[in-house]
């Protein structure tokens, strides 16, 4: 992880409050990959925490290396960091947490993605991609204006379901229940999931109800302090065991037996 | 270059800028990304008997310019702490501080018999606003700050002792005073001022625990006016934090009377805050042709 001032070559809305930045990285990072974070300032001095956002691309062009995020417009510091402008520079540490990270032997991958959640599983897509895997994505969101990158899962999934909460836009179901009604005909080797932690509970629910035990790898969100592991601002609870795990430093990924969700 | 070197009870710190309790941990993850060797010192993350989970999440929110946090002293314990972190610390080469908290006097004491003549001071926590039943109970009358004081003072045979004041008190120049009465070697000022931050559309407390410690660049003036009032009060020396984020922050304080500063929030908002603050630090004395940064220390002249 570095501390650097990253300049950003793209800002913009792609759906209802969700913007896109593009940035450029001064100094050569090791380490990006699909699943882990940037902790970014929102620039205007008034707000003292970053906002920790998870690495949606990375691409590496000749001497050029860029890392695209997404972020939800959700008070007055994503506000902030939505009125930066291409040239503009802002402090960041990248790249942060564990990330998702696929065995050899795991071919067939169910991603499920709900809300801003979908992101990381678009860079688990872009990440892989090329690379033998067979990726079945379900994606939900609220409606039709939230809908984004719906292309970038049909065209890198072998099949992809997109679905809202109010049908506007395809099925109207929530992402976790669209994965379970085909669990049985697509059987993954392994679950990658990211959403709001009523979408993760379901999830877990789920598969315990159904006495499914392939892996599951869920990434969580938390308010953070450091964003580095020092402040234990962070926290969730391992499973079973009078202990602590830190969000930002062991996780965001985990295995979702691992921890309380 | 200016000489930046303090030194506090004996104690030697290389420059006055010392990482403030429960942002740096035990320095570990801020080491990956840069040499904390340069540092003045460290207050450890605040350690207890017996390891503690703290309290629930969500543990931190932000006002204008400001944060609140209830970590709740979540920490893993003083032979956990001396058994795997303190050899990288001193492997550093900077004044270790232990920041420690307790439930009962005895706590206080017992812990401070652990750590005694293994880090180079302990820093007393009587004022966690975020625990229930310990810390903050201690802080807040002269009484009692001088009997927690006293008995921690008893169980130590070589370390120097420093006691950090609670700003949400009648007086913190009292407080500060019964804690030189009852033995303290030092102390530092200011914890956070408790605040809480409203949810307007759950209407609810945005921190689990309701209420928070508030820190950061807003709370800068009133604790530089404490730390002024606490130099008048006590001849031990005194360290100063209080929303710091520059150079020019932590002059404030020295030239208000602080011996040292512990720099917090600041390493949230930019990781390599104190790196940058000792860089400043030097350039400003020598842009002023003061040669030893002891040459400012509580030179502040009132006006009128």
């Amino acid at each position: 992880m570095r501390e650097q001032k990253v300049k950003i070559l793209e800002n913009g809305p792609i759906a209802a409050g969700i913007y896109k930045m593009r940035f450029a990285l001064p100094e050569k990072t090791d380490g990006l990959f699909c699943g882990k974070f940037v902790n970014i300032s929102v620039g205007d001095g008034a707000h003292l925490l970053r906002r920790p956002i998870a690495i949606c691309e990375r691409c590496e062009e000749n001497d050029l290396q860029t890392v695209t995020i997404c972020y939800q417009l959700k008070g007055a510091g994503t506000q902030a960091m939505s009125r930066a402008k291409v040239g503009d520079e802002l402090a960041c540490v990248l790249p942060l947490g564990n990330g998702f990270r696929l065995e050899e032997g795991q071919r067939r991958v169910a991603l499920i993605g709900g809300g801003v959640g979908i992101f990381p599983m678009v860079s688990v897509l872009k990440e892989y991609a090329g690379t033998g895997k067979d990726f079945n994505s379900y994606i939900g969101f609220r409606n039709r204006d939230a809908v984004c990158m719906a292309d970038v899962f049909s065209s890198l999934s072998a099949r992809a379901e997109i679905v809202t909460d109010d049908g506007s836009f395809g099925k109207k179901n929530n992402a976790v229940a669209a994965f379970l009604a085909e669990y049985e005909s697509v059987k993954p080797d392994v679950i990658l999931a990211c959403g709001p932690t009523p979408m993760l509970r379901a999830l877990k629910a789920g598969l315990k109800e159904r006495g499914i035990a392939v892996p599951c790898y869920v990434s969580l969100e938390e308010r953070m302090g450091c964003g580095i592991g020092a402040c234990l601002v962070c926290v969730c609870k391992k499973s079973g065991k009078e202990e602590n795990a830190r969000v930002c430093k062991d996780g965001p990924v985990f295995e979702i037996n691992e921890v309380e969700i | 270059m200016a000489n930046l070197s303090v030194n506090i009870c004996g104690v030697n710190f290389k420059n006055p800028v010392i990482a403030a309790s429960g942002t740096f941990g035990f320095g570990k993850e801020f080491n990956e990304i840069y040499d904390i060797g340069v540092l003045g010192g460290i207050s450890t993350k605040g350690l207890t008997l017996e390891p503690r989970l703290g309290n629930p999440t969500p543990r931190i929110a932000e006002g204008y310019g400001v944060i609140l946090n209830a970590v709740g002293l979540q920490n893993p314990g003083v032979d956990v702490f001396l058994r795997e972190d303190l050899d990288f610390l001193k492997s550093k080469n900077i004044a270790i501080i232990a920041n420690v908290a307790g439930r009962t006097i005895d706590d206080y004491a017992g812990i401070c018999a652990k750590l005694d003549g293994k880090v180079d001071m302990i820093e007393l926590n009587i004022s966690c606003p975020n625990v229930k039943c310990g810390g903050m109970a201690f802080g807040i009358k002269p009484e009692s700050v001088a009997e927690v004081t006293r008995a921690a003072k008893g169980a130590l045979q070589k370390t120097p002792l420093i006691v950090k004041l609670s700003p949400n008190v009648e007086s913190i120049a009292a407080n500060a005073l019964a804690a030189q009465k009852g033995g303290a070697d030092c102390v530092s000022l200011i914890n956070t001022l408790t605040g809480m931050v409203v949810d307007i559309e759950r209407r609810r407390p945005l921190i689990a625990n309701n209420t928070g410690g508030v820190s950061g660049a807003g709370i800068k003036p009133i604790a530089v006016r404490m730390v002024w009032e606490v130099c008048q009060a006590v001849d031990i020396p005194v360290i100063g934090m209080g929303g710091i984020t520059c150079a020019e922050d932590a002059l404030e304080f020295i030239i208000a009377g602080a011996r040292a500063v512990q720099v917090g929030t600041a390493n949230f908002t930019d990781t390599l805050a104190m790196p940058k603050i000792i860089g400043g630090l030097n350039s400003w004395l020598d842009n002023h042709g003061i040669a030893d940064i002891s040459e400012i220390c509580g030179v502040l002249r009132l006006n009128g």
